[in-house]
Parts: C-alpha cells; structure tokens; sequence
C-alpha cells in the first residue's frame, strides 16, 4: 500500500434529514435496494431442502472470500473506468457497502471511506 | 435474469472457467468460486503458476452474462477446496486432542458454562458446538453473542496454564 498522506475530510453541507442519504436504513434508497425476503423456487418438500443447504454452501464460500478480502489491498473497479485502490474493511450483511481505508482517488487519500456497492462493478485482489 | 436465477443453478457454475460479462461490456474470465446468493456477486480465481491465486468479485448488479468457457479441472477443484480451509495445522494424534478437548472441557465448565462430549466434539450450552482441534475458530454456533463470548475464552484458554487434576 502507498504511503501517500491522506488528506482532510471535506464536509458537504449536509442534506435534508434523515441524514446519511442512501446509506440510512429508512431511506427510499436502501428500502428499494436491499431485499427483505429470499424467493425460492420450491415451496415445500425435499426440494427446499436441497435448495437451502446449497445456498448456505454458496454463501459460505461468499463470506470467505470477504474474509479472504479483509485488510488486504483491492482494486476496485468502478463505473466509467474508475479504478480505485484501497485496503478493504468488511462489507454489510446484504452487500450494498464496503468500508475501506486508505481510499485513493484522484482528489487525494481518503483515510476511511464507505463505497456503495452499486457503484462497484467489481473488485481484485491477490493471494 | 442472472439475478433471478436460484442456487441450483447458480451451483451449477462452480469450478467451471467462465467469462463474465459486465454491464459496461467489460469481459473476465475465471474459474467460479461461488456466486453468492445475496447479492448474485460472482467470484472468479485464477490460479498462477506459484501457489498465488488472483481474485476478483463482480457485484451481481453488474453481471450481464455468464457464459462457460471449459469444465473445471480437478486440479481446479482441489486448488479452490483448500482456499476454504486454509488453515494448515499439524495434525495432532488422537491423545494430544483427547488432552486439548478435556482440558478445554474443565475450562469451559470453570467459566460456567455446560459442557457435553458429543463423539469428537464438545458440546456447549447445548447451542455452540466445538471440533477438534478446539480452537476459537472451531467453535459453531447459531448465536452470535454466545459464540463471541465462547470464542474469546477458547482463546484465553490457549494462554492460561493447563488445568491438572490438583486444582479441581
């Protein structure tokens, strides 16, 4: 990782309450993004069965590699070309932030920062 | 229509080299770690000469298309097992981990806590279960404040004297 100084936080005004915008859990945004049931495909029987250990294998393997992640420098590649490096954090629950430290973008070195993840089109790193 | 789909047939990706498509025509190909199904996220490894491997994850809201370049070799499969259990232990021998187990048994029960034998495992609370070779990391549990608390001790545990007979 650089050794580049970070530099001061810039403060926006804030918004109209609540705030935090997209990232309060109450705003229109995050209601819309993130999912409050799980569809399945079998409604009852031996197939749900299957369906759910699946899904927990998949998802475990998820959370290792967010383990894997954590603390390590990640490339994350944004929207139009943006290429960000930063030491990756942890993520939420539903995977809509990521908290980073060390951001790099071109106005400096943000020493922490939470991205959203719709703004991620994906992300690197090497073991 | 990738979000849509279920775990059964997202599974059916696994281990096998894909080339993902985003939705800013970006292409990356990979061999298909898992796809998570929260977010629909795809992680591709590829895996280098050395021991290295190079990770990437495309967030499920950017994933256009999932097409199958080649199945999954088993060197490929065996490769990405071993990224889920990376933890290369030695291997103790059956007496030194029925010495760890009871140990951590007398332990666990000094701290107030329940503690059965359930075959090779310890059994806590009737909630947490802990596996050989009984440290933090073995212990599972449903209940994140009860595992927490469980953890720390197991890892307490490793620095605190043996427990002999003695004491008790």
């Amino acid at each position: 990782m650089s050794l580049k100084p970070p530099v001061g936080v810039q403060r926006l005004p804030r918004g109209p309450d609540p705030n935090s915008r997209g990232f309060d859990r109450s705003s229109p945004r995050f209601i819309a993004l993130c999912p409050t049931s799980i569809p399945s495909s079998a409604s009852t029987g031996p197939g749900i069965e299957e369906e759910q250990r699946v899904r927990s294998e998949l998802r475990e393997r998820f959370l290792r590699t967010l383990l894997m992640m954590t603390d390590k420098p990640v490339q994350f590649n944004m929207y139009e070309k943006v290429q960000v490096p930063a030491r990756f954090g942890a993520s939420d629950i539903d995977i809509l932030n990521f908290q980073v430290s060390d951001l790099e973008t071109p106005l400096g070195v943000q020493k922490e920062a939470l991205l959203w993840c719709q703004d991620v089109i994906s992300c690197s790193f090497e073991l | 229509k990738w979000r849509d789909m279920n775990p059964l047939e997202w599974r059916e990706f696994i281990h096998h080299e894909v080339c993902v498509t985003a939705c800013d025509e970006q292409r990356f190909e990979g061999s298909v770690f898992t796809v998570d199904p929260v977010s629909a996220s795809v992680v591709l490894v590829t895996f280098q000469e050395t021991d290295r491997a190079s990770v990437r994850v495309i967030l499920g809201h950017a994933v256009k298309e999932v097409r199958i370049l080649r199945s999954g070799s088993e060197e490929t499969e065996r490769r990405m097992k071993r990224l889920i259990v990376p933890d290369t232990t030695p291997s103790l021998c059956p007496e030194e981990l029925q010495s760890r187990r009871e140990n951590l048994r007398l332990w666990l029960e000094r701290n107030r806590f329940p503690v059965t034998e359930d075959g090779q495992d310890l059994r806590v609370a009737s909630v947490l279960t802990i596996s050989a070779p009984y440290r933090p990391e073995d212990c599972s549990c449903t209940n994140e404040i009860i595992l927490a608390r469980v953890q720390s001790l197991v890892q307490n545990k490793q620095y605190a004297p043996t427990i002999t007979d003695d004491i008790t």
